[in-house]
């Protein structure tokens, strides 16, 4: 599967390095529940730093992030809940099968018009995209060139504080900078310049939220360090709230 | 030959009973019989030595034979019959004066009916009888005679003419009625219950059959059968019926007023008989419609009135409320939403339990509601037309609020849908519920985990091929081939076996085989689905963004629970075609849908040129519920409003309207129907008769079983064949003695 998934990967890159070696996953359980967490395998743009180690930008997190989070969405709600994530490609057929999407670092990704209007089709259809992890105005400027391709005529707004996705399940007045593990080093929330965090969204012609866009903010680190000691517990309890309302509200929206 | 020898004829002998009229006393005759059998024995006795034993006993047996018979005509037998008494019984002569009499063939049958009457009189020897003349339509009607009759009758009703006609004749002795007539009965036909009441008047019917029994020439479009109310922008499925005698090919053309909507041709196989074929139609804008059915005529039809038809769709301009609990978030909860969230005929109200502690409510129309989650009185719950219950636990309901279900469907007639989930169905313990009985399966025990998440195909059955929830095109195979390339749905449940009533009208093709998905029954006033997946949604996300299968369904299959479920406040109206009137049933309940009492009711009718007049509404035996009727003056759409009142105060209002055509009941269904009138004969002890062929019917009439009879006796002694046998038996005896010389 992951020998298919990375060489869609390279046929779609347009140049940019691909995945480089297939990366070992948990086992996904036999019977899959009704959420499975999905992570999008996009390919690197031109800026891209690389990853940490051998890794691609995409695999951030992963696989603590999303195993954390799914024993949270089980815990916390009624959502029957598959144990273990998958990784998925935008051009890859069961993408379709999974509605709700979710894709980190995308201050580095690059969606080829292919790439870009399969998931495209997806949002419309009904899935939902939650993006998480970049930071600063560079970072910014590279996920909207790829999302431009993805929608050129839908504008990129703030979340009024009044939008459902705020308090579909838990009511989040707050707006706090979620920081990455590195804040237990250094004490910054931020990075790369990315000083206020933006709850950001993309909506249909009916008013429902595709994209939900976690900019200047790093929720995945505090689900993936939901277990470190020295990550803020506040921290992680709010990135599953934003996390799980943005799950809930995929399901009944 | 039998009459010859018998003196009178068979059927003498089978209406008569044998009587001896003799006045010898029987003492004598036993004495004569010993008398002759001592002194037969005797002389042939005495003449032993002069014939052998076999001999006497031949030459014994004819000599006792002659004197039986000798005894038989001194006991003088007599035929004893029962006659109808001159002068003092009548019998009524019936002619259908419909209109369907006028058809010609080539001779009309009113002309054919007219002669056989007046044939099975001047056949009539009998003693006279007084004779009474009734033209039959939707009533009987007496004439003097039937010089001036005209087949113009607007309907025809068969039971009702032959009440009006025994009623009329309760004082008088009425011996037997001969009705001519083609039987085609406009009211509906001769149910069993109005034979028996017919029968219990003991006078027997004669029935002479007039007209074809099948007309090859003619197509008809026998009926048309289309749901009276509709959801505005809905398809409703119309049933068109075409009766023809040969194969033929025509056009349906269907009409909205002026407007032509489809053309559709239609093939008549060669079977002779009748063809039905299912068509949609689309109604955008609520409101009455009035639809026009029409087929083109065969070569050399004559009667071209049967060819059309036409009738009044009511497309109601309401919202329909729909309650949907689900137990817990899941794609297709979002996904049913949405497929019918652009309907704005249907109003959704969700309850979802996000988390143990938290319901999420979609759809509500104030804060208030569901805001103490799933409602806990019939009248709250009672406000909704349909109830889908998803992936629940039924547990998580108290025993009122499964019983409020259960009543929901039984009493108040609401739709209930059951979603496949890992909490539902078997799983979630409605097995063992008190909506058990109300589900169309007896589902799985909640111990087995009867809920798959494995794609399975979707396929019609072939209940499910007209039914309207499940119609993609109205092109039958289309729609089947449409089924067919769905995605498969995302998971699915064993549901059990399915109950007696219950009708499967999906099939799921799973790696287990085909068991059933989409199951109904009706249960008390309503309806139970179940539905047995969660996983429609991947129809939506895996096929185009431009298809919308996944949103008809939905659509439909919503608009088809809410349909059934009637409204607390109704008024319904029917034309009865036999009587040519419009009947009124108006019900008033409360919102919990108990029965309205302490109220009186009046309705008005108003025709659409503007004629209104009052109606009479009367309590009926049901608690809530008036009915009236009455005879429209003109043809046309009829609107009717109905308000209940109580102390002068109003308490509710009901309106309705239909389609009203008086005169067109007997151009429809004219083919002569012998079934019918044989059937009203064999009930009442008549006889059934050809036009062509009377023979019979003049006997019948002058012994009837009925009216005031006096008793006929014929004696049967001097019968030739008495006469004969004494000869023969004589002759014999004499043959044999000379035979045998010695005796």
């Amino acid at each position: 599967m992951l020998a298919v998934m990375l060489s869609a990967l390279s046929a779609s890159a347009l140049g940019q390095p691909a995945p480089e070696e297939p990366v070992a996953q948990r086992p996904v359980r036999e019977a899959p529940g009704e959420f499975q967490f999905v992570r999008l395998a996009y390919s690197a743009n031109q800026y891209s730093r690389g990853g940490w180690g051998r890794r691609q930008m995409w695999q951030t997190d992963w696989p603590d992030a999303e195993h954390h989070f799914a024993r949270g969405v089980d815990r916390l709600t009624r959502v029957e809940v598959a144990e273990s994530g998958r990784i998925l490609t935008p051009l890859d057929e069961e993408i379709y099968d999974y509605p709700w999407i979710y894709a980190v670092e995308v201050g580095n990704w690059y969606l080829n018009d292919q790439e870009a209007a399969r998931i495209r089709d997806y949002l419309l259809r009904g899935g939902f995209l939650m993006v998480d992890d970049f930071h600063g105005t560079w970072e910014w400027s590279a996920f909207v060139s790829s999302m431009e391709r993805v929608f050129p005529d839908r504008p990129i707004v703030d979340i009024p504080e009044t939008d459902e996705v705020f308090h579909v399940h838990y009511d989040l007045d707050q707006r706090i900078q979620i920081p990455s593990r590195m804040y237990t080093y250094s004490g910054v929330t931020w990075e790369k310049g990315g000083y206020t965090p933006h709850w950001r969204g993309i909506y249909d012609d009916d008013g429902r939220m595709m994209v939900a866009i976690n900019f200047n903010m790093d929720i995945g680190d505090a689900w993936e360090h939901a277990d470190w000691p020295d990550y803020p517990e506040n921290m992680t309890a709010l990135a599953y709230r934003f996390g799980i309302n943005y799950l809930i509200y995929a399901m009944t929206h | 030959m039998f009459e010859a020898l018998f003196k009178y004829s068979r059927a003498d002998y089978a209406r008569s009973e044998l009587v001896l009229a003799g006045d010898w006393p029987a003492s004598f005759l036993y004495v004569l019989a010993i008398v002759a059998v001592v002194g037969i024995s005797a002389l042939l006795y005495m003449r032993r030595r002069h014939a052998s034993l076999l001999q006497l006993a031949a030459i014994g047996v004819l000599q006792l034979g002659m004197v039986a018979l000798v005894i038989w005509i001194l006991l003088q037998p007599t035929l004893a019959t029962d006659r109808l008494r001159e002068g003092e019984n009548t019998i009524a002569l019936v002619l259908d004066s419909s209109e369907s009499m006028n058809y010609g063939e080539p001779r009309s049958r009113f002309q054919a009916a007219l002669e056989s009457l007046s044939r099975a009189l001047q056949e009539d020897d009998s003693p006279e009888l007084s004779v009474r003349h009734y033209e039959l339509g939707s009533s009987a009607r007496a004439v003097d005679s039937f010089v001036d009759s005209r087949a113009t009758a607007g309907a025809t009703s068969i039971a009702n003419s032959l009440r009006g006609i025994f009623e009329e004749s309760r004082f008088s002795s009425l011996a037997a009625v001969v009705l001519s007539s083609d039987g085609a009965d406009t009211s509906g036909g001769l149910t069993a219950d109005e034979l028996a009441e017919i029968a219990a008047f003991g006078v027997p019917i004669h029935t002479i059959g007039v007209g074809r029994t099948t007309i090859p020439e003619d197509i008809e479009l026998a009926e048309v059968t289309v749901p009276d109310k509709a959801l505005p922008g809905s398809t409703v499925s119309a049933r068109v019926t075409v009766m023809h005698d040969a194969p033929a090919s025509t056009h349906l053309k269907i009409y909205d007023g002026d407007e032509l909507l489809q053309m559709v041709p239609l093939e008549l196989g060669s079977d002779a008989g009748t063809t039905t074929e299912w068509i949609d139609v689309a109604l955008t804008e609520a409101g009455p419609h009035r639809l026009s059915f029409s087929i083109d005529g065969a070569a050399g039809e004559t009667e071209l009135r049967n060819n059309t038809r036409n009738t009044l769709v009511n497309v109601a301009n309401q919202e329909y409320r729909i309650l949907y609990f689900e137990g817990e978030p899941r794609w297709e909860y979002k996904f049913l939403r949405r497929a019918v969230g652009g309907d704005e005929d249907l109003s959704i109200a969700t309850l979802l339990r996000v988390s143990p502690n938290k319901f999420y409510r979609q759809g509500i129309d104030s804060p208030e509601q569901l805001q103490d989650g799933f409602p806990v009185s019939r009248d709250e719950l009672f406000g909704y037309n349909a109830l889908i219950i998803g992936s629940v636990d039924a547990a998580s309901l108290s025993d009122e609020q499964q019983g409020i279900i259960r009543d929901f469907v039984s009493e108040r007639g609401g739709s209930l849908l059951m979603l496949a989930g890992p909490s539902g169905l078997g799983n979630g313990g409605w097995g063992q519920s008190a909506i058990a009985d109300v589900l169309p399966a007896r589902l799985p025990p909640s111990t087995t985990d009867s809920f798959h998440r494995k794609k399975a195909g979707v396929t019609l059955t072939p209940q499910g091929v007209s039914n309207q929830m499940l119609r993609f095109d109205s092109d039958d195979v289309i729609n089947a081939e449409a089924w067919r390339e769905l995605p498969q749905v995302a998971d699915y449940q064993l549901t059990g076996n399915l109950k007696p009533a219950a009708v499967a009208l999906l099939n799921a093709e799973t790696d287990v085989g085909q068991i059933p998905l989409l199951i109904g029954q009706p249960f008390g006033k309503g309806h139970a689905y179940i539905l047995a997946t969660g996983g429609t949604w991947r129809w939506q996300m895996s096929m185009p963004l431009e298809d919308q299968k996944h949103e008809t369904f939905w659509r439909q299959m919503l608009r088809g629970l809410v349909a059934t479920a009637p409204e607390n406040v109704s008024l319904a109206a029917h034309s009865e075609s036999g009587t040519g009137t419009i009947s009124l049933r108006a019900e008033f309940r409360d919102d919990a849908f108990r029965a309205i009492d302490d109220i009186s009711v009046t309705a008005v009718a108003s025709h659409e040129d503007g004629e209104t007049f009052a109606v009479a509404m009367l309590p009926g035996k049901e608690p809530g519920v008036f009915s009236g009727e009455i005879a429209p003056p003109q043809s046309g759409t009829w609107f009717f409003e109905a308000l209940a009142e109580r102390n002068g105060e109003p308490v509710a209002v009901s309106r309705s309207s239909i389609l009203h055509e008086s005169g067109q009941a007997e151009h429809f269904s004219f083919r002569m129907n012998p079934g019918l009138l044989q059937r009203l004969s064999e009930a009442t002890g008549g006889r059934y008769f050809e036009a062509s062929d009377l023979s019979g019917l003049p006997d019948r009439l002058r012994y009837s079983s009925s009216g005031i009879t006096e008793t006929e006796y014929r004696s049967v002694w001097d019968a030739p064949i008495v006469f004969i046998l004494l000869l023969m038996l004589k002759a014999g005896e004499w043959l044999l003695r000379r035979r045998w010389s010695s005796i």
